[in-house]
């Protein structure tokens, strides 16, 4: 995020763009309704009504898949009613001419059959946009999780551009990301093409700074994203190019990627697969190795929150079990493989870190022990430098030119649309009480009392009662590439055609259904938008008890031993 | 006059942490440490959401309670500004549910451990008793997170309804004529 | 009473603060800290959302030994045999089929940034790959 979550509160304007807080981040919902009580004006752009919708001035309740069409009618209504904020255009940005050559033709009146939002409505929201003193932009996964998703996160981008909204308090544009160490992954490199803080792999000069540091060779070589392994596997012919071994540490690639059949058939495929967790879950199912790890609660570190936050996590209790830290194993297996490492604890890894890497340097332990946050870039050691609540300062950008650059698409449809035989929409969205693949809160009692499976697909009255279903009602959920069992939620807060589902169930594990297609540049998939079909289960004891029998045996194959628990 | 707990649909975002808050205040935080399947986890307040409203419904404590007057056995009273069920007089019959215009009482399985004579669960009426007796107030308005759920007391009631009565003035003044 | 440790939630991007109230050696609750971000306010995930330490196996079970399948069934076995045949096997590996064969990733959830910065490094310095990635995109 360019800016904190505290300066939410205080935008004049909260443009919400796919984002639904109270689902995936009440605490930052709480900043949205806050934000409203100050007197702010909410617009959100979204296919269902949301909590934010809900209270919203305007809610453009666009189509599924248009989110391009609609950004291009906003910058078009911008630059066609001067509503431009023409210095900060001249002084802090480049390529504005390439930009307005191309929303050029994205009159309201051409979205309005691409979007479904009204031409008077995406003009009303545009004028405020542009109008109001500081307008901040939040987005969510809404917006990354389609195959033409960074295209639309400049658009979202360089309408902040176009209206001067960068560069001071309370504005800018904030990718409020999913899981909470989403950002630190990042920060650490954890990436194909950079080492920690975002220094790249193919810059020579970072590249012998690591080289010495580390005193090895290393690759110039960008690496691939994990949404090409599946690829990588089945269908790479040269042996030289294929993926042999796959070291998965703390994530369930068989639950939470898109198209599981094909990631079942990967994980089989692969000569060797290492999986280090805290829980059994589905990819250890494929595993070869195991390696047990500490969880959370038990063990030290600093994590990055989704406003560039670094705050620490403590040791609370010893873990049970046989188990080491993340960091302990991995080591060992580096020291095993002749590359020895020998860390005594997580501040001797931290400050090794700093050292290599100029923008997070200033941020020492015993800053962020004493601060208790601290927003990076920080460069400096000295308590001086606490760090940078917001970007852009000013105007700068990154850009070696110090300007920001403007970036416009054509909108692209959704790779798979609704046909005949697959007449619904299903996009994938979240359940507050549950996080990730829910290996932890499906753990967790109270948490698992409120919800559990196999889930919900939210959908229209009408079509509820077109399919002749009603609510909690199991249903059958199908598309190209899988099928499943889920409950019917009947809500007047989604369109007829649209349907959304959760997607940390097990038994009604919407990733069966979803499409592995992807961005071509950042690599995410499609999991906002695949074509489905539904259909009736007549004989609703028999598809209970298929659930109920489900459950257990995923029980079972989790190494419960099931004949203790008297469900 | 009863107390009790109103939500504004301005704030709630519907996340239902009160729900679990509820649970645990009556319960207690023992449920944490127990075997999943050993304790009873029925809130007594639930999240309704429409096409333009996310609000807690729960018990009123009206001031002529329907569920008070229809209970056969006499297990609803009033006890300090509160509408309490008694689960140890409660019969299960569900004639104060059906009372309740609301919607704010069900049937649940007792939480006291208590069985039937022939050793099956006793099934009770289960409603909001404003966590009485707890300290810090009820759970669900410390444990909401946007700060939507309120303790509406007398004092509260007199000031709105001043407030009302002065808006309601002002606007008659201005109507003219008649 | 017992010890009350200060931590930044697990779930979620927003960084909330909050403290595990200890005794015994046990977690008994979690309570909000005045964060930055959070100000003394918790959802249910970070307010409910700890009891999973203690295991009470509902979906899954916790992990407690190293496990290696052998003839297709996982086998518990102690620390030295899983690392040197994990290093083993990836060594192997890497000589037969180059580092660019071997793919690794960090993790979004629990670990925490030093044991990212640790994968990474090993990946880039001891496999010799930047095949390293996470799972931001999905």
């Amino acid at each position: 995020m360019s800016m904190g979550v505290p300066e939410i509160e205080d935008a004049k304007l909260l443009f919400i763009f796919g984002y639904n807080g109270a689902d995936a981040h009440p605490i930052v919902a709480r900043r949205i309704v806050k934000a409203k009580q100050k007197g702010a004006k909410l617009i959100v752009t979204d296919p269902r009504i949301t909590e934010s919708a809900r209270i919203a001035d305007m809610h453009l309740q666009l189509k599924g898949g248009s989110n391009m069409a609609l950004i291009n009618a906003i910058g078009n209504v911008i630059i066609a009613e001067g509503l431009a904020d023409k210095k900060f255009v001249e002084d802090h940005t480049s390529g504005y001419e390439e930009y307005k050559a191309i929303v050029e033709k994205y009159t309201p009146e051409y979205a309005e059959p691409i979007c479904h939002v009204s031409p008077d409505l995406i003009r009303e929201a545009a004028r405020a946009y542009a109008k109001a003193e500081t307008s901040m932009i939040l987005y969510g996964m809404g917006v990354c999780q389609f195959a033409q998703a960074v295209d639309v996160v400049k658009g979202l981008a360089s309408l902040a551009l176009l209206t001067g909204n960068f560069g001071g308090p309370n504005m800018g544009i904030g990718p409020v990301r999913g899981q909470n160490n989403v950002q630190g992954a990042c920060d650490m490199g954890a990436l194909p093409n950079c080492y920690s803080g975002y220094q790249s792999v193919t810059d020579d000069a970072v590249r012998e700074k690591f080289e010495k540091a580390w005193g090895v060779p290393l690759s110039n070589k960008v690496g691939i994203p994990l949404t090409h392994v599946p690829h990588r596997v089945l269908e790479e012919k040269d042996e030289a190019k294929k993926i042999h071994a796959y070291y998965i540490f703390g994530e369930d690639p068989a639950q939470s990627d898109p198209d599981l059949a094909e990631i079942r058939e990967t994980l089989d495929k692969i000569d060797f697969v290492i999986m280090q967790d805290i829980f059994m879950n589905k990819t250890g199912l494929h595993a070869d190795v195991i390696l047990p790890s500490t969880s959370w609660g038990e063990h030290d570190g600093i994590y990055s929150c989704c406003d560039r936050g670094f705050q620490r996590i403590r040791k609370a209790i010893e873990p049970k079990g046989d188990v080491k830290t993340d960091w302990e194993i991995i080591s060992l297996i580096s020291t095993a493989m002749g590359y020895p490492m020998n860390y005594k604890n997580t501040q001797e890894i931290w400050d090794e870190m700093r050292s290599l890497t100029p923008s997070f340097y200033g941020a020492t332990y015993e800053k962020i022990e004493a601060l208790g946050s601290i927003q990076w870039p920080c460069r400096d050691e000295s308590m001086e430098d606490k760090g940078t609540p917001y970007l852009h300062k000013g105007g700068k950008f990154a850009h070696p030119d110090g300007r920001g650059k403007f970036f416009a698409s054509e909108w692209r449809p959704p790779c798979e649309v609704e046909s005949s035989e697959y007449p619904y929409s299903l996009s994938t969205v979240r359940e507050v009480g549950h996080y990730s693949v829910r290996t932890m809160t499906g753990n967790c009692r109270a948490l698992a009392n409120l919800e559990d499976e196999p889930g919900w697909i939210q959908m229209s009255p009408a079509d509820c009662e077109k399919l002749n279903v009603k609510e909690g009602d199991l249903i059958r959920v199908y598309s190209r590439r899988g099928s499943l069992i889920t409950r019917v939620m009947p809500t007047e807060r989604v369109k007829a055609g649209a349907t959304y589902m959760t997607y940390q169930w097990w038994i009604g594990a919407c990733n069966e259904l979803t499409t592995p297609y992807l961005d071509p540049i950042s690599n995410t998939p499609e999991s906002k938008y695949c074509a489905i079909n539904l259909e009736k289960i007549d004989d609703q004891a028999s598809a209970e008890q298929f659930v109920k029998d489900s459950y257990e045996s995923i029980r079972t194959n989790m190494g419960i031993d099931t004949a203790k628990k008297g469900v | 006059m009863n107390y009790f707990v109103k939500g504004n649909p301005d704030l709630c975002i519907g996340c239902r942490t009160c729900m679990i808050g509820c649970v645990v205040a009556h319960e207690g935080e023992k449920i944490f440490q127990m075997n999943p399947w050993e304790y009873v986890f029925n809130p007594k307040l639930d999240i309704v959401k429409t096409a333009t409203i996310t609000i807690p419904v729960q018990c009123k404590h009206c001031e002529n309670p329907a569920c008070m007057n229809v209970c056969p056995v006499g297990a609803i009273e009033m006890i300090d500004n509160t509408v309490v069920v008694l689960h140890d007089k409660c019969i299960g019959c569900k004639t104060c549910m059906i009372a309740c215009p609301y919607g704010a009482i069900d049937m649940v399985v007792a939480s006291d451990g208590k069985k039937q004579l022939d050793n099956s669960d006793r099934i009770v009426a289960n409603k909001c008793d404003l966590c009485i007796g707890r300290e810090e107030g009820p759970a669900c308005i410390q444990v909401c997170p946007t700060a939507a759920l309120k303790l509406v007391t007398e004092e509260d009631v007199a000031v709105s309804v001043s407030n009302k009565r002065t808006a309601a003035a002002i606007s008659l003044s201005q109507v003219k004529g008649s | 009473m017992g010890k009350q440790i200060l931590t930044t939630c697990p779930y979620c991007g927003a960084g909330c603060q909050l403290y595990l109230n200890v005794n015994d050696g046990k977690i008994v609750s979690a309570t909000p800290a005045a964060g930055r971000t959070n100000e003394e306010t918790l959802c249910l995930k970070g307010r409910y959302g700890w009891d999973f330490l203690n295991d009470p196996q509902i979906l899954t079970k916790r992990l407690t030994k190293p496990l290696i399948r052998k003839n297709g069934i996982l086998e518990e076995v102690e620390w030295d045999e899983a690392i040197s045949y994990t290093a083993g096997r990836l060594s192997e590996i890497k000589a037969k089929y180059g580092p660019d064969s071997i793919m690794g990733t960090g993790s979004a959830r629990g670990p925490g940034n030093e044991a990212n910065y640790v994968m990474q490094k090993f990946m880039r310095a001891a496999v010799g790959t930047n095949n390293v990635d996470h799972c931001a995109r999905v």
